[in-house]
């Protein structure tokens, strides 16, 4: 493609989100317009800012590749994605999630679950933890954004790093959530126009159809390198052999810590809260679900599919063709799509990283300017009346902090510390924040000492287990390696291999319960 | 089925074609009807 028209097209997308964000700008008139966009969103919109803040773009590029290596079996994750993702989360959990956020009038997931158990104890924390915790896993985020700049404009990592940062800080200051979810609807119509591109221009370069190429990958699984099939993989389109590490990688990483890790995201939770009825959360189930087929549906099958396109022209398997499994998809786009779709694709992966970027800054500067300044403000009317700009301080702050982690890492950095702190955000958003949040909604016995020490059960055991006993972070970290001379505590079996999700979270609900149930004279502090 | 063999992962993507076709079925059914709940508090 032409570079000038190449620039045309990106300009032109930068100038729609200065638009939305200014939309958003002119809309915002209080707090709860800025936290949770008045309550009053529409369904369409609220639906794919969800799905596009949900895809992130590790999700397109990383998993995508994951699936080039792994094969079919991480179709699971998208059909949690959507059934446990969507389905479960929109209609279990979001309806009187909804409606019980208007009753406490809640405009923040810390302060949901702060009114409810009637502590601003809890507020603070979850507020803490959002503020410590994130800003890493919002750098990883920013890293793959920048990068993708980089490569679109052939800028250095510095200055594509400021652009890139300038450009989502501005809408999310100015527009917040309402700047936030008008441009991740735009965002996510990239996505989706883009994955539907790529599924018709792989079948296309196949030369075959659904089943015939299905079959086809299904005859490749003699390919599979002794390495690969040592670890437990059957071939791309089979499950990993029953117990085996790959299957434990896949299963309890992958499906299981990110499938489940979803439901108590604070960044995807107050989307409920953005919308003025039942009725819309009920509209955004069909959007969001069919969202999430073709973005992720798509990349994890062509993914796989990769394997036979490679084959078929250059004798290869996918990951022999580029180590990298992040670099793997597009590698892949490059070869099978048209060149002037390249720069489409980019805008795909830009799209994917500004969109969850921008709600994790959003989140980030609510739990600093809404939660920890609101409980330190108090009934005080003066520091209320700031709460606004507080808000927008802790956008700036939070970015701040964002920016100078991904500048502190750089550029040629491989750190592990990003993939980390994904894993722990994770980790700790399903084991601490689920069992108190699921509990606030449908169990009358809870009590805020059950929450509470339920919250810290999930913080405490997620990080000891990161920190000890799973193998890919521990050996990173390398705490346990200084401290017993071992990469990690238990190195018999597949323990190992467990995501720490596994054991954090029963842990979690067993504490909330035993806790509750010790304290249930107490139940009446729970609202 | 779908020209794959191993249940695990046709499970799957039949899993998905029918959680999109319940979740169709579930927005028309529900598009338009207030929930009941909602206006008791």
């Amino acid at each position: 493609m032409d570079n000038f028209v190449m620039y045309l097209i990106v300009m032109v997308y930068f100038l729609a989100l200065a638009f939305l964000g200014y939309l958003g700008y002119k809309k915002t008139n209080d707090s709860k317009d800025f936290l949770i966009g008045g309550g009053e969103m529409n369904p369409i919109v609220m639906a794919l800012s969800y799905g596009a803040t949900f895809i992130s773009a590790s999700a397109i590029v990383g998993f995508g590749g994951v699936a080039a290596t792994f094969g079919m079996g991480i179709q699971w994750l998208m059909f949690l994605n959507m059934f446990v993702g969507v389905v479960v989360a929109f209609i279990i959990f979001g309806r009187p999630t909804r409606r019980l956020g208007v009753k406490l009038k809640s405009s923040t997931f810390a302060q949901f679950l702060g009114s409810f158990y009637n502590s601003d104890k809890i507020r603070v924390f979850v507020a803490a933890v959002i503020f410590i915790f994130m800003p890493l896993y919002a750098a990883a985020v920013l890293r793959g954004g920048v990068f993708c700049m980089q490569e679109v404009f052939g800028i250095d990592f510095d200055l594509a790093l400021l652009v890139f940062t300038i450009i989502v800080a501005s809408y999310v200051i100015a527009g917040g959530m309402k700047g936030v979810m008008y441009t991740d609807a735009l965002q996510a119509v990239i996505m989706f126009v883009c994955m539907a591109f790529i599924l018709f221009g792989v079948y296309k370069a196949l030369g075959m159809g659904f089943s015939e190429a299905n079959q086809a990958l299904e005859a490749m699984k003699d390919k599979v390198p002794e390495k690969l099939a040592a670890v437990g993989h059957q071939g791309w389109t089979a499950m990993p052999r029953w117990g085996s590490q790959q299957w434990y990688t896949l299963v309890t990483s992958f499906i299981m810590g990110v499938g489940i890790g979803c439901l108590a995201q604070p960044q995807l939770v107050v989307r409920f809260l953005t919308v003025s009825s039942t009725k819309k959360l009920n509209q955004g189930v069909v959007v969001g679900c069919v969202f999430l087929l073709v973005t992720v549906g798509v990349i994890y099958h062509v993914g796989a599919l990769s394997n036979l396109y490679f084959f078929q022209n250059d004798g290869k398997i996918s990951v022999a063709m580029v180590e990298a499994t992040d670099k793997i998809i597009p590698y892949f786009i490059d070869r099978v799509m048209p060149s002037w779709f390249v720069t489409i694709f980019m805008l795909c992966i830009l799209s994917a990283s500004m969109s969850t970027l921008s709600a994790q800054f959003h989140t980030m500067a609510a739990a600093a300017g809404a939660d920890i300044y609101g409980v330190f403000a108090g009934n005080d009317e003066a520091k209320r009346n700031k709460t606004t700009l507080m808000i927008r301080l802790g956008v700036l702050v939070s970015i701040l902090i964002s920016f100078i982690i991904c500048f502190v890492l750089g550029e040629k950095s491989d750190s592990p510390i990003i993939a980390i702190s994904t894993s722990l955000f994770m980790g700790i958003c399903a084991s601490s924040f689920l069992p108190a949040y699921f509990c606030a909604l449908y169990w009358k016995k809870v009590t805020k000492q059950g929450a509470y020490a339920s919250m810290w059960v999930g913080v405490v055991v997620t990080i000891l287990l990161l920190l000890f006993i799973h193998a890919k972070e521990a050996t990173a970290l390398g705490v346990c390696k200084s401290l017993f001379g071992t990469d990690v505590l238990i190195t018999d079996g597949m323990m190992r291999f467990i995501d720490p999700i596994m054991f954090a979270f029963p842990l979690s609900c067993i504490t909330i319960v035993v806790v509750s149930l010790m304290t249930k004279n107490k139940a009446v502090d729970a609202k | 089925m779908f020209g794959i063999s191993d249940p695990g992962i046709w499970l799957v993507y039949l899993l998905s074609i029918l959680c999109v076709a319940g979740s169709i079925v579930f927005g028309i059914k529900y598009w338009n009807k207030e929930d009941d709940k909602d206006n008791q508090d």
